[in-house]
């Protein structure tokens, strides 16, 4: 029905465009309701019980302030093209949440400043991860606002790991390139040892750039200067190259998100970077899988470094061209006033950017962060949602060290968000560790058009450094 | 001395047509088995050779057209797909109709360089429109509604349909028209009464042919709709069963199954009358 | 339709000149409401385009500033431009041929008579009429290297041995081909329909006469039958080469330009740039690259066409 009505008024409008166009100037009727109007753009969710929880939950905030509240979904690769189109058009959502990076998007949003301040002021300080991921130095604009972001530990095959020896799992780089050899010798039926992705989606994006950062190297430093072309990148192909070699097959350079995840769950692999949606649907559908997972945090890099990428996180924009700003700022708000109920609706896939939002009601704020952080150990300690043994997620508890932003040591600028998107880094990998191109020759590639990319935004008044580009 | 060869030919050109026909159905044959298997049947690696995917290795399931028909809004979508069709069938053929003629018949040398460029036109990559079309939809108000959609396809059917036209109208004899205008009708009659009655088979092929290419359709939809209530199957269908690291494979390949069926047989059962409209059609 | 109706009617016998005038008005007004939208709606917006490839405009703001020709410099120094440029003309000929080819066969085979043709005719057809982006999905997962039932297939039958395996969307040679085998998939029934439009209209007196001249199947095939299906194979051909040139879906679906951008075709690399990576100059700069190849394309299959007499 609602679709019929929706149509039969769209139709009376085009109808009406048509007139306009014919006839010359008319009245035209606006909807009087538009100030009493929110609409918003989310993901669908990777754990499908969220969006049950968040649907409900913003249509019932809307409904306490006579606000209508219209959530739509749209599948995580589309988020982009829909943003692409909706600033082309200058209209559409008033809220669109962007996993990754939103930074591209700069120019085209509000700042979002009040609605931090507000918020450090209720909960105390966001964490850095989530700052420097929306937040632009260079402009002074805090162009999103996170909610929440997602740990990417490593999942293990504690059997197959256990009969090689490591029944704890890797913990460095380099255990992957011993282990790989030893997994193939002792559990054969495993067709890729390690599913590192190096292909064209999210999840590969992360996983190489914690094996550029672990290894010294990064594509910008902490002032936005390229310094992709350095010994340490170099360092990090040829290790690439190595455990593409041993212990990786073609296979991952055509993995979608979903592969990794599927791979691991038929057990044709023994270890993936990944959140714990692979074992969550595992548990779903009651896979043997599941009980053989295994957690690891980050893994060390030779140069001690111990670093991983978030796996994705919320960065939530107002658009300017939105005529519900204030509504949409104070959803936001009431949106991270509410991180507890998302951590569980999420079943703990969802950490949140502000600690101090899940801490125990009535903490005072000096000491809300130390509450939140101290409840969220206690999930990940006692899982709720029937891990065996419960504890299987405690490593969780201590994510947010060995977790960091894209652009990391620096912001996640709009060249940042571009290189991700075009997936500059994966493409870097792959051909180095395929031996389709020297690791020296695909690093000058990357490196050019990383430069390339740098210098534009640079141009347009977006991304500060370059005095240091190497 | 003639019957060895004769079995020869007969034998291979059946398998030929085997050959060809297990091609096409392949993929569907896979979808049926797909839409029916648990999923611990379904996500077996290929590596274990015992296990054979092209059976069910355990008992077939209903639970993922449960999830196809009770979940989703799989029905919605497969009305907005057809309505959206219609109506852009609908337009193509009141634009490219009259202008088909008029090409044909009505405007000399000009038109025919003109038909020249209303084919070009056909050539402009979707890839280019993309951009400007967005702003277009937002300046008329029609961003998330099917109507953008109906607005928006005709720009690929108009042009290769009006050329499609042009030719299927330039085979006609031009007594056709004649002898109805001696006989007192206006050149508007002739057309009417007599021109279009002939050209039901080339109006077939057109409706076939912007059918085919607004159900291939899926990047305008893709970004121009965002209320899932309002999607086309090709949108919808991957929206709510592909969730980032989950795909629901099981009832993908139903709805994609469903989808096509019908349709295919509709197509079966137009397909004589659609070569007859093509062959004069493109030809003349 | 209005347009037509319209039209005050012609006087009954009115001089040559008179209906001439008329009749010019009216194919004027017929022509006007195609001839408007084409203008509105594809020529103007294809303007629009190309401007914005001269500009820095991100994320189709109309915001920006000209930069030149600076995106076209880019774009061509570019190695993954380059390689898809390769892949384009790969994709169309290989596919096209292919299709061309095949299609031929099965339309002589299928107008010959036989038991279960409805059958057969009917399955034949059902890649045309399965929304692409859902038949890709189909085809993702028979190709999926972990789940790939070609793959067991082939180990079953011992075509791959112990470690051997083919990582089919994994490897740019192989993933071509899995990008050209799909859309030869979706394209066959189209062409052979066609074909079989155009066989079908070889009078059998035709085929006849050639037999009383003694001529050979090899030379019926050149003296009579390809001539005579020249246009219709001209048409076949050039809507198949436009959609293929132009199309994106396939390789945004399947391998979305992997492994290491090696399979990228304009239009999808127009799309990863422009839209996703919210450079749409950049992305506006790559689509233009198609245009000249399709103008040249259409301009001799429209020669060639007219030399048959089609026009």
């Amino acid at each position: 029905m609602e679709t019929r009505r929706q149509f039969i008024v769209k139709g009376g409008r085009l109808v009406a465009a048509a007139a306009v166009t014919v006839a010359g100037p008319t009245i035209v009727v606006r909807d009087a309701r538009a100030a009493g109007q929110l609409k918003i753009l989310q993901w669908s969710h990777f754990v499908p019980a969220y969006d049950k929880w968040f649907d409900p939950w913003a249509k019932e905030w809307g409904a306490k302030r006579g606000i209508d509240v219209t959530v739509d979904h749209v599948s995580f690769a589309d988020v982009v093209p829909r943003a692409t189109a909706e600033v082309a058009a200058q209209s559409g959502h008033d809220i669109h949440m962007f996993l990754g990076l939103a930074s591209a998007f700069e120019e085209h949003v509000i700042d979002l400043g009040d609605v931090v301040r507000t918020l450090e002021k209720k909960h105390g300080p966001q964490v850095e991860l989530a700052r420097r991921s929306t937040y632009n130095p260079f402009t002074k604009k805090q162009f999103a606002l996170s909610d929440m972001w997602v740990p990417d530990p490593g999942n293990y095959h504690k059997k197959v790991w256990a009969d090689i020896g490591m029944p704890n799992g890797p913990s460095t780089w380099e255990d992957l390139v011993k282990a790989a050899p030893e997994i193939k010798k002792k559990a054969p039926q495993v067709q890729i040892p390690i599913g590192i992705g190096l292909s064209q989606d999210i999840d590969s994006n992360m996983a190489v750039r914690n094996i550029l950062w672990c290894h010294g190297g990064s594509i910008q430093d902490k002032d936005g200067n390229v310094v992709l072309n350095s010994p340490e990148t170099l360092r990090a192909l040829e290790y690439a190259k190595r455990l593409y070699a041993v212990g990786m097959t073609p296979a991952v350079l055509s993995w979608n998100a979903a592969s990794n995840n599927q791979a691991f769950n038929a057990q044709e692999t023994a270890y993936i970077l990944n959140s714990i949606s692979a074992y969550r649907t595992a548990q779903d559908n009651k896979l043997p899988i599941a009980e053989l997972t295994g957690f690891v945090p980050a893994l060390k890099g030779p140069t001690g470094i111990q670093m991983a990428s978030e796996h994705v996180m919320s960065g939530y924009v107002v658009w300017k061209f939105s005529k519900n700003q204030d509504a949409a700022k104070e959803f936001l708000v009431a949106l991270v006033d509410a991180s507890r109920e998302a951590m569980l609706a999420s079943k703990l896939y969802n950490f949140p950017s502000f600690y101090g939002a899940v801490a125990d009601p009535g903490t005072p704020v000096a000491r809300k962060v130390e509450s939140g952080a101290a409840w969220i150990a206690k999930q990940c300690k006692n899982d709720p949602f029937g891990s065996v043994p419960a504890d299987k997620l405690a490593l969780l508890a201590d994510a947010l060290k060995w977790s960091t932003n894209l652009g990391y040591p620096g912001y996640g600028n709009p060249a940042e968000g571009e290189i991700f998107d075009t997936y500059v880094l994966t493409d870097m990998f792959a051909k180095a560790a395929t031996g389709a191109m020297s690791p020296k020759d695909a690093l000058a590639e990357a490196n050019t058009r990383a430069r390339q990319i740098f210098d534009k935004w640079r141009k347009k008044g977006f991304v500060g450094g370059g005095s240091k580009d190497r | 001395m003639r019957r060895p060869p004769r079995i020869a030919a007969a034998v291979g050109h059946r398998l030929l047509i085997l050959a060809y026909t297990a091609f096409a159905v392949f993929p569907f044959y896979w979808m049926a088995i797909t839409a029916f298997k648990q999923n611990s049947d379904l996500y077996v690696g290929a590596t274990n050779v015992e296990h054979n995917p092209f059976v069910f290795n355990q008992a077939p399931t209903l639970d993922h057209l449960r999830t196809l028909f009770g979940q989703t809004l799989y029905p919605t979508w497969l009305f907005n797909t057809l309505l959206i069709g219609v109506l852009v069938v609908a337009i193509t053929l009141l634009l490219a109709v009259p202008a088909g003629y008029s090409l044909a018949r009505l405007t000399g040398r000009w038109g025919e360089r003109l038909s020249i460029g209303v084919f070009l036109t056909y050539l402009v990559p979707s890839t280019l429109l993309f951009i400007p079309f967005s702003r277009l939809v937002a300046i008329i108000g029609l961003q998330n509604s099917i109507w953008s959609l109906v607005l928006i396809y005709p720009t690929f059917t108009v042009p290769f349909c009006t050329w499609l036209l042009m030719g299927f109208f330039k085979s006609l004899p031009r007594e056709v028209e004649e002898s109805a205008m001696v006989d007192g009708c206006s050149r508007a009659g002739a057309i009417w009464r007599m021109v279009l009655p002939l050209s039901i088979p080339g109006i077939l092929t057109v409706v076939i042919f912007a059918l085919t290419l607004v159900i291939q359709e899926f990047v305008y939809s893709l970004t121009f709709i965002s209320s899932v209530q309002r999607m086309t199957v090709s949108v919808g269908v991957p929206v709510a069963l592909v969730r980032g690291d989950v795909y629901y494979w099981g009832s993908l390949m139903a709805a994609c199954l469903i989808t096509s069926v019908p349709i295919a047989i509709v197509y079966n059962f137009f397909l004589d009358r659609f070569i007859a409209g093509f062959t004069v059609g493109a030809v003349k | 339709m209005a347009d037509t109706t319209a039209v005050p009617v012609a006087v009954a016998a009115p001089a040559r000149g008179q209906l001439r005038r008329s009749e010019r008005v009216l194919g004027t007004l017929m022509l006007a409401p195609a001839l408007v939208y084409i203008v509105l709606l594809v020529a103007l917006p294809f303007l629009l385009a190309v401007v914005l490839s001269l500009t820095n405009s991100s994320a189709g703001s109309l915001e920006f500033s000209f930069v030149g020709l600076d995106n076209f410099r880019s774009v061509i120094g570019s190695p993954v431009f380059r390689r898809a440029l390769r892949n384009t003309f790969v994709f169309t000929f290989v596919s096209q041929a292919s299709v061309i080819v095949l299609g031929n066969f099965l339309a002589r085979a299928l107008m010959r008579k036989f038991r279960g043709k409805a059958v057969a005719r009917f399955l034949i057809l059902m890649p045309w009429a399965a929304p692409i982006s859902l038949a890709t999905l189909g085809w993702l997962w028979i190709f999926d290297s972990t789940f790939s039932v070609i793959n067991w297939l082939l180990k079953v039958v011992g075509w791959l041995g112990p470690g051997q395996w083919y990582y089919w969307l994994g490897d740019p040679t192989l993933g071509m081909v899995a990008i050209i085998t799909v859309h030869v998939w979706r394209m066959l029934p189209f062409s052979t329909v066609i074909l079989l439009a155009g066989l079908t209209s070889i009078p059998a007196e035709v085929h006849e006469a050639a037999d009383i001249d003694g001529a050979g199947p090899v030379a019926k095939t050149l003296h009579v039958t390809i001539p005579m299906m020249l246009p219709i194979l001209t048409v076949a051909l050039l809507f198949g080469v436009v959609f293929t040139f132009t199309d994106m879906s396939v390789v945004y679906l399947l391998t979305r330009g992997g492994p290491f951008n090696s399979t990228h075709v304009l239009a999808s690399l127009a799309f990863q740039d422009g839209v996703l990576g919210g450079d749409v100059g950049r992305g506006a700069a790559i689509a233009i690259f198609l245009l000249p190849v399709l103008l040249v394309m259409a301009v001799l299959t429209l020669r060639v066409s007219r030399r048959a007499e089609v026009l």
